[in-house]
């Protein structure tokens, strides 16, 4: 067992009139053995293509791929000690669910028919899939294939596991219930796990550590709180957190922040915190964090029309606008009997420990809103 | 429903005089009426007079062709209906010609029909593999596929011939030891028949198996090497088994152009090509039409047609079974 290390690794691909795409720009990572690193970001980010060059199937034009302390970066898949799960699964469908477990041992190991035969079982007995060994992949509804997808993976007892969207092909309820039986499975096998996805909830939610890309370049990386509290710039905000974090364009005028219908006062505290911030700014604030008030009561407090009413259930999302012109959206999440109808005036308040601020040019985050860190659990089980 | 059957009635005039009629006979008999409208009476035209005519045609004739084979007709007469008997079938095992031809027929089905499908296999696997230049060389190993045996048989008597193109080239090379009359010589002709239809119907294979290997994803060969699979392993357990309906479906195509090889053999050879090269196809023709030895001919083409059946039979079986028909 041994930590996987990216160092600076970059893929760059020659189209044929000669273009260069760079799909993975610099991204360095360290996963640590028995850690769940989620690479999370949207389509065509690169997060396939880093978990593909750490898999062997891409070659790395430059860094190094490590495992342990060797680098692996020209070894062949087979000689990497990795075992993969493909988001269509990639079963054999020609063989039985038994020998598409097996397949793996018998072309990579020395290992004895009836020992692999009883990996493969014991395999099967952890994932609940006894009875299904006999038959063919396409008999399988797609909850099972996935389980033997995985099946695959484990019986290889690999060093790291990469996970390519498993769980995306799978319907909503379905997926709900794999996350936390793939969670408790890496947690059972302790394996360090490369899990790629475009779903930020299954990021939030398996991850012992998020490592979020955009456009080949890693934006941040950290547990999915730090990365929910104090995103690293624009790009993570928006990415993580649904709905998504609401944005304004201000300027700063000394010690306030002057949006086009509204003007947000900053504390001297804030003030000074910000001191270097001047000129075009974002203020940011999540859903959640905004009060809505039926009458004007203290400052950060904002005249706003509901627009529409989203009802979740346990929550509702409202979207208001704000100003004259109702140019400006933006969603508040409030509890689920909070009762709200489109076209009423209610009050916004935006509480300054919520606050978020980037800076509109680089997107960096300037300050983060201030959070008790008593209030961030630990995420390890 | 409505909307076919208002368009079939505009296609159809018949049927509207028919509909109208019945309209007004709706009082009367309603099953007769409800006969009318129903589509598969409506539909007839369409279908009917095709049907007939395969019917009379092809199972007509091949009932017409069974009947004869149980005569004894031969010569200028007409055949004698009122004497059947299994005469022919019991001259047939005794016939060293007919035995020869049916030996032949086999080997050239087998040898013929393995050959190209590894052949077709190899250039699809090769042509697979995101090469330079993919289209051009399907078009020129399909390109033999769309010549007629008549052509393909001439060009191929020039290769053969002794002084063609294959003998001179082994001269070129200084391996006169080599040279043959490679279709005088009654050891070489059916192989040369054979080499020259692996030749024409590979390029067949390749497409077929080409379509095969584009539907497997490419994170199967991915899977399998992360499984620690070699390449020959790769193929070997996860790729060419997964080609096996493509085989099914080659392996009918080959075996039935096998079967019906008779223009190649008889532009290459005539009608009597020999007893080392004889075909049924062949050796039917030549009872039938050069002998006149009618129901004897009849006779042979019956065992060619239970031949034919005998590969197709299964395999529409199995299609039919999986709902393929």
């Amino acid at each position: 067992m041994a930590d996987l290390q990216l160092d600076a690794v970059t893929k760059v691909f020659t189209e044929r009139d000669g273009n260069q795409i760079t799909a993975v720009d610099d991204v360095s990572l360290t996963i640590e053995d028995g850690e769940f690193l989620v690479l999370v970001g949207p389509s065509g980010c690169g997060k396939s293509t880093t978990l593909r060059m750490v898999a062997g199937l891409e070659s790395i034009s430059a860094g190094q791929v490590r495992l342990g302390d060797t680098v692996v970066n020209d070894s062949k898949p087979k000689d990497r000690n990795i075992a993969m799960v493909f988001q269509s699964y990639a079963l054999y469908p020609h063989m039985t669910v038994r020998e598409n477990m097996a397949f793996g041992l018998q072309e990579s190991t020395t290992m004895p028919d009836d020992e692999i035969e009883r990996t493969v079982e014991s395999a099967a007995d952890m994932l609940g899939i006894e009875e299904l060994l006999e038959r063919k992949p396409d008999d399988l509804s797609g909850g099972q294939q996935q389980r033997v997808a995985l099946g695959r993976a484990i019986v290889r007892d690999p060093e790291v596991f990469l996970l390519d969207e498993p769980l995306s092909n799978l319907d909503a309820k379905l997926r709900a219930q794999m996350r936390t039986e793939l969670k408790r499975l890496q947690n059972d096998l302790d394996v360090a796990t490369i899990y790629v996805t475009h779903d930020q909830t299954e990021a939030m939610t398996m991850a012992d550590k998020i490592a979020i890309l955009n456009d080949g370049e890693l934006q941040q990386v950290g547990t999915p709180l730090e990365c929910y509290h104090e995103p690293a710039n624009l790009f993570v905000a928006s990415f993580i957190g649904e709905p998504s974090m609401n944005f304004f364009d201000v300027t700063r005028d000394d010690s306030r922040l002057v949006h086009d219908h509204f003007r947000y006062d900053l504390s001297n505290e804030t003030g000074d915190e910000l001191a270097s911030a001047q000129g075009e700014l974002v203020l940011g604030v999540r859903p959640e964090d905004i009060d809505l008030q039926s009458t004007p009561d203290g400052a950060h407090t904002y005249a706003t029309v509901v627009d529409v009413v989203e009802p979740m259930g346990n929550e509702n999302n409202v979207y208001l606008t704000i100003g004259d012109e109702q140019t400006q959206t933006f969603v508040a999440t409030v509890d689920g009997m909070h009762h709200v109808e489109a076209g009423e005036t209610v009050y916004a308040h935006i509480p300054e420990s919520a606050v978020h601020i980037f800076d509109r040019q680089s997107g960096h985050a300037l300050r983060n809103r201030t959070v008790e860190s008593t209030t961030i659990p630990e995420t390890k089980l | 429903m409505d909307s076919l059957r208002n368009s079939l009635r505009r296609l159809n005039p018949l049927s509207e005089t028919a509909t109208e009629q019945s309209q007004g006979t709706q009082t009367q008999g309603s099953l007769a009426g409800r006969l009318r409208d129903s589509d598969f009476v409506e539909s007839m035209p369409f279908w009917l007079p095709p049907t007939l005519l395969v019917l009379l045609f092809v199972y007509g004739a091949i009932a017409w062709n069974i009947a004869i084979s149980f005569t004894g007709w031969s010569g200028l007469g007409q055949p004698e209906y009122t004497d059947l008997s299994l005469e022919m079938y019991r001259q047939l095992p005794a016939d060293q010609n007919f035995r020869a031809s049916l030996w032949n027929t086999i080997l050239l089905l087998i040898t013929f029909t393995g050959s190209s499908l590894v052949v077709g296999l190899g250039l699809a696997l090769l042509v697979d593999r995101k090469i330079r230049f993919e289209n051009t060389f399907r078009t020129i190993y399909l390109l033999p596929m769309a010549l007629s045996f008549v052509v393909t048989a001439i060009f191929w008597s020039w290769m053969y011939a002794s002084n063609g193109v294959i003998n001179t080239t082994l001269n070129v090379f200084g391996l006169d030891l080599l040279t043959h009359n490679w279709i005088g010589n009654p050891q070489f002709k059916l192989a040369a028949v054979i080499v020259a239809l692996i030749w024409q119907f590979s390029g067949y294979c390749m497409i077929v198996y080409l379509a095969g290997l584009r539907a497997i994803p490419d994170e199967h060969y991915e899977a399998a090497r992360i499984d620690g699979a070699s390449t020959l392993k790769l193929y070997w357990r996860v790729i060419i088994p997964q080609l096996r309906s493509s085989t099914i479906g080659a392996v009918v195509v080959l075996m039935v152009f096998a079967l019906k090889a008779f223009d190649f053999i008889y532009v290459m050879f005539g009608t009597n090509p020999g007893r080392s090269v004889d075909i049924l196809a062949v050796t039917m023709y030549r009872e039938a039409f050069s002998s006149s030895q009618w129901a004897y001919g009849a006779a042979i083409a019956v065992v060619l047609f239970a031949l034919a059946l005998t590969i197709i039979g299964p395999y529409a079986y199995t299609q039919y079974k999986r709902g393929a028909l």
